[in-house]
């Protein structure tokens, strides 16, 4: 690649590569809706019904007249949001302390928090399962929602954010009169908005589709989140009788975070990029 | 700072101090006590020492497990490596197909891994799966991609593969965009040619980015679940269950999590070697390597 | 009463001391600079006035009353920020009010203080934007205006036109001697550049190495500088030093050799050389001007000829290696490597002992 390769066209070898490969991402999901716009009876004969028209939107409707499917999407909305703005908040106050105020031993605790980046889910998954058991949180909102607390990134990400405002601007504001909590709400809060809807949108990605915790957590129907409602559906249905239904779940499940990624893609990006490249 | 507030800055770090210490740190250090405890899921504890432990490495099932976790990594991490890689070569320039193409590329990264499944489940079953479909049209045997062993990992693997492409292809974007272009431009004069250029100039460029995407994705891979656990269940007969999907079972299956913790130690250990080794390859000098 | 006081400041960080024992006193509405090479300690002294660092000792008192143990923004002082430090996210008008709101001043007003303020720094049709949109001699503008709503009684300026372009910063200047005038408050302003100090200041303090070198009205630190750091720091091109040795023959004023026998009658009371016989004799450009060779009080070479149109530098060697720096007219026909005659005028030297301190003719000419 030369500096003008990069403003050229793509060389022909490469873009049919590039076809080849799109189409692969494409047909998975293009088959998906297609089953999902096909009345189980008719797939149940033949699945390859889904090429041809007639397409009903039949499936769609029973998601939303008798399934759980919209009250797995609410739970969802619920423990992701609740995750994402605690996450927030947490990560915005002790970003700010580690970046901006002097205390005893703000270094060892920086270090603390830190260290965590290097705990997998893995390690701590079935002790929290324990600990919550005990505590009686399972099959809660509560206990979906804080085990995303714990967010040494988060704290890291915000921190490093902080510390590039310049301090000027602190300063002016302690002339200016302004308490601890009043410079942080008043001037560094609103300047550090970008940084808010980056860690924002990863967190609200990352919760909503968590498997593993909600897996072992939520136990009842009633308090499944999307992920865990639709890996109890394909479980539930034999192969192929509700196909179509089925399908029209995945479809009805992606919806909501497909718009999330149109609208906020280039935080998606930055925020993937930036978490990975720490 | 003045001394006013010498202890004020600890408000607005122990509310996130506490969560962390209460929701990672303190189930890390009751892991590794669990770990060393015939306990069960309802409280039952009995201290067994290193048992548990003794008892994982002579047990066949987690070798098996192991040996499935490593083959899925071996499948999956050079595949994606250059797979995603040549993505980003082909993608990065400043034309709006590019960009849409980088859009589609990284938009299955978004999905959850139930979602994932349930796609792919009906691309690859044979009975109604898209490929069966392909396959039947054309007159061939469709493939039993979910149920014969010499099928279910490379399934798992493309299943991933699929899922997984947008985070390394923007990393190395990422990298792409970090080679001054003057290098290019020095080469151009020197009449480089063009693989000369790719093999000296930018692929040593892109070092630090191969390593990292590596690196991340072997943690990542080894600690492959949701796929797994949703298209085949492990089976047929164990055959293509991954390490993690061995502990979700002993633990809420078999109700024996202290050894259940003691496999998963084993597993954290494993990638925290791998975090390190990856810091270590990446803050070496550069030119120790070349 | 004075305005602002210090007394014995002292501050370090770890074992390194910053400031070591600085007093000043101030006067009513006085504007001092505080000039120094960087590193001099002034913007450290600057801070600790300001509350954004803790002095490890000493008093800082303002309008009677003692304020260093008060927050920033207790002390009724007000700073401009060298890079301005306006809030990016807030407009003008709302960088202005802020302040004024922690301090709970009544709406209406903020309103009276901002558009007042507003109209005699001409910023009376910026106030909706944001900082991002505004140049940088507008952005200063705003800075001053945000300090001058809170009717401080003592304004800081920290290097206000350090980050201004030629033109502006000669504009700005002008401003700045206007807005003492109008404001009723003193002034102390942070710079490096001396011309800044010499035209804004009412009295000047010099500092370096850690602590005050002097404190005087600018014609002051020219014509008698403390010592040889303040003789070399101001002025430009700096003061030329020779070393000189007292010659026994002089009566009231003394007289001095120089290397190579030449004597020079200086103004200088030689009661007041206590006891030395070696000196600096410190001489500025103006005291040396160009003769024929021969005709002068010594001969030199050129080794730069500097032709700034109403006058001319000239850097010479002496035989004896020493370099000096004289003046000549306009049209000087001198050029580099010539021989030239050097004139010099006695009655302005000064004389600097092994100390560092200066000796001053009684009388300036």
């Amino acid at each position: 690649m030369s500096a003008a390769a990069t403003r050229n066209r793509l060389p022909l070898p490469a873009l049919i590569g590039v076809v080849i490969g799109a189409a692969i991402m494409v047909a998975p999901l293009l088959w998906t809706l297609l089953l999902s716009l096909k009345s189980n009876s008719e797939l149940m004969r033949d699945s390859a019904a889904a090429l041809s028209p007639p397409y009903t939107l039949g499936n769609y409707r029973d998601i939303l007249a008798g399934s759980d499917v919209p009250l797995w999407l609410l739970n969802s909305l619920i423990v992701s949001l609740g995750t994402t703005a605690a996450v927030l908040l947490l990560c915005s106050l002790a970003g700010y302390g580690f970046a901006r105020l002097d205390f005893p031993c703000r270094r060892s605790l920086f270090i603390f928090v830190l260290l965590g980046l290097a705990i997998p889910e893995q390690a701590v998954i079935l002790p929290r399962h324990q600990l919550f058991a005990s505590m009686g949180w399972h099959n809660s909102y509560g206990g979906l929602i804080l085990p995303g607390l714990a967010a040494p990134f988060g704290v890291f990400f915000m921190t490093q954010y902080f510390r590039a405002i310049p301090k000027d601007l602190d300063e002016a504001a302690m002339l200016d009169g302004a308490s601890r909590f009043r410079i942080f709400w008043k001037v560094l809060l609103p300047l550090s908005l970008p940084a808010q809807a980056t860690l924002g949108v990863f967190t609200f990605l990352g919760s909503w589709n968590d498997y593993w915790w909600p897996l072992i957590s939520a136990t009842t129907s009633d308090k499944y989140t999307l992920t865990v409602g639709l890996a109890s559906s394909q479980m539930n249905y034999a192969q192929t009788s509700g196909l179509g239904f089925l399908m029209a779940q995945a479809v009805f499940a992606s919806i909501p975070i497909l718009i999330v990624y149109i609208i906020f893609q280039k935080q998606i990006v930055g925020a993937m990029a930036g978490a990975a490249t720490r | 700072m003045t001394r006013h507030d010498r202890f004020g800055g600890f408000a607005f770090v122990l509310p996130f101090v506490g969560f962390y210490s209460f929701l990672l740190i303190l189930p890390f250090f009751m892991g590794l006590w669990i770990s060393l405890h015939r306990a069960d899921l309802f409280g039952a504890r009995k201290w067994v020492g290193l048992d548990n432990y003794v008892r994982l490495f002579g047990d066949p099932v987690f070798y098996q497990a192991m040996g499935t976790t490593f083959t899925l990594a071996l499948l999956i991490v050079p595949a994606l490596t250059v797979i995603t890689l040549l993505l980003a070569l082909a993608l990065n320039r400043a034309t709006r197909s590019a960009a849409i193409f980088r859009g589609l590329f990284f938009s299955s990264s978004v999905l959850s891994v139930t979602i994932v499944t349930l796609i792919w489940r009906f691309v690859l079953t044979p009975d109604a799966g898209l490929i069966a479909k392909v396959f039947t049209a054309v007159g061939l045997e469709p493939i039993p991609f979910l149920s014969h062993p010499d099928w279910t990992i490379p399934a798992i693997a493309i299943t991933t593969i699929w899922w997984g492409l947008g985070l390394p292809m923007m990393l190395f974007l990422a990298g792409l965009q970090q080679i001054p272009q003057d290098m290019y431009e020095a080469a151009a004069l020197d009449r480089a040619s063009r693989w000369t250029t790719f093999f000296r100039i930018t692929l040593p460029s892109l070092r630090r980015t191969t390593i990292l995407v590596v690196m991340l994705q072997t943690a990542a891979q080894l600690q492959i679940f949701g796929q797994a656990q949703l298209l085949t269940s492990g089976g047929p007969s164990g055959s293509s269950r991954p390490i993690v999907l061995y502990i979700y079972e002993i633990a809420f299956g078999r109700w024996e999590l202290g050894y259940a913790v003691a496999a998963a130690e084993v597993l954290f250990l494993l990638v925290l070697v791998l975090t390190l080794a990856q810091y270590w390859l990446s803050t070496r000098k550069e030119d120790a390597i070349r | 009463m004075a305005s602002l006081s210090l007394i014995d400041v002292h501050k370090r960080y770890g074992s390194t001391a910053v400031l070591d024992g600085v007093s000043l006193e101030m006067e009513k509405k006085e504007f001092i600079a505080f000039l120094g090479p960087s590193g001099s300690g002034k913007s450290t002294l600057l801070r600790i006035i300001a509350g954004l660092e803790t002095a490890d000792s000493g008093e800082v008192w303002l309008d009677g009353r003692r304020i260093d143990g008060l927050t920033p923004g207790d002390r009724g002082v007000a700073l401009v920020f060298q890079q301005y430090a306006l809030y990016p996210h807030m407009t003008v008008r709302e960088n202005m009010a802020f302040g004024l709101r922690n301090a709970k001043v009544p709406a209406s007003e903020i309103t009276t203080r901002i558009e007042q303020a507003a109209r005699t720094l001409e910023i009376d049709q910026l106030l909706d934007r944001k900082p991002g949109q505004l140049s940088g001699g507008q952005r200063q503008r705003v800075a001053i205006g945000r300090a001058i709503v809170k009717a401080p009684k003592l304004f800081l300026l920290d290097e206000p036109l350090s980050n201004l372009d030629a033109a502006l910063r000669n504009r700005t200047r002008v401003e700045l001697a206007q807005l003492r005038q109008r404001v009723d408050a003193a002034v102390i302003m942070v710079t490096h550049d001396q011309a800044e100090a010499m035209t804004l200041a009412d009295r000047i303090v010099v500092m370096s190495d850690r602590s005050i070198q002097q404190v005087g009205t600018p014609m002051e630190i020219y014509d008698r500088p403390a010592n040889r750091f303040v003789a070399g720091f101001v002025g430009s091109p700096a003061m030329t030093m020779l070393p000189v040795t007292l010659d026994p023959s002089g009566n009231a004023d003394a007289i001095v050799r120089l290397g190579n026998g030449t004597l020079i009658a200086t103004q200088i009371k030689r009661e007041e050389l206590t006891g030395e016989t070696s000196f600096d004799l410190g001489l500025r450009p103006e005291s040396v001007t160009v003769a024929a060779v021969g005709a002068g009080t010594l001969d030199a070479e050129a080794v730069i000829v500097e032709r700034l149109g109403d006058r001319t530098l000239v850097y010479a060697r002496l035989d004896d290696g020493s370099e000096i720096t004289a003046v000549d007219r306009g049209d000087s026909k001198l050029h580099m490597g010539d021989r030239l005659g050097l004139l010099i005028d006695g009655r302005s030297a000064h004389l600097f002992g092994s100390d560092g301190s200066g000796y001053h003719a009684e009388q300036t000419i």
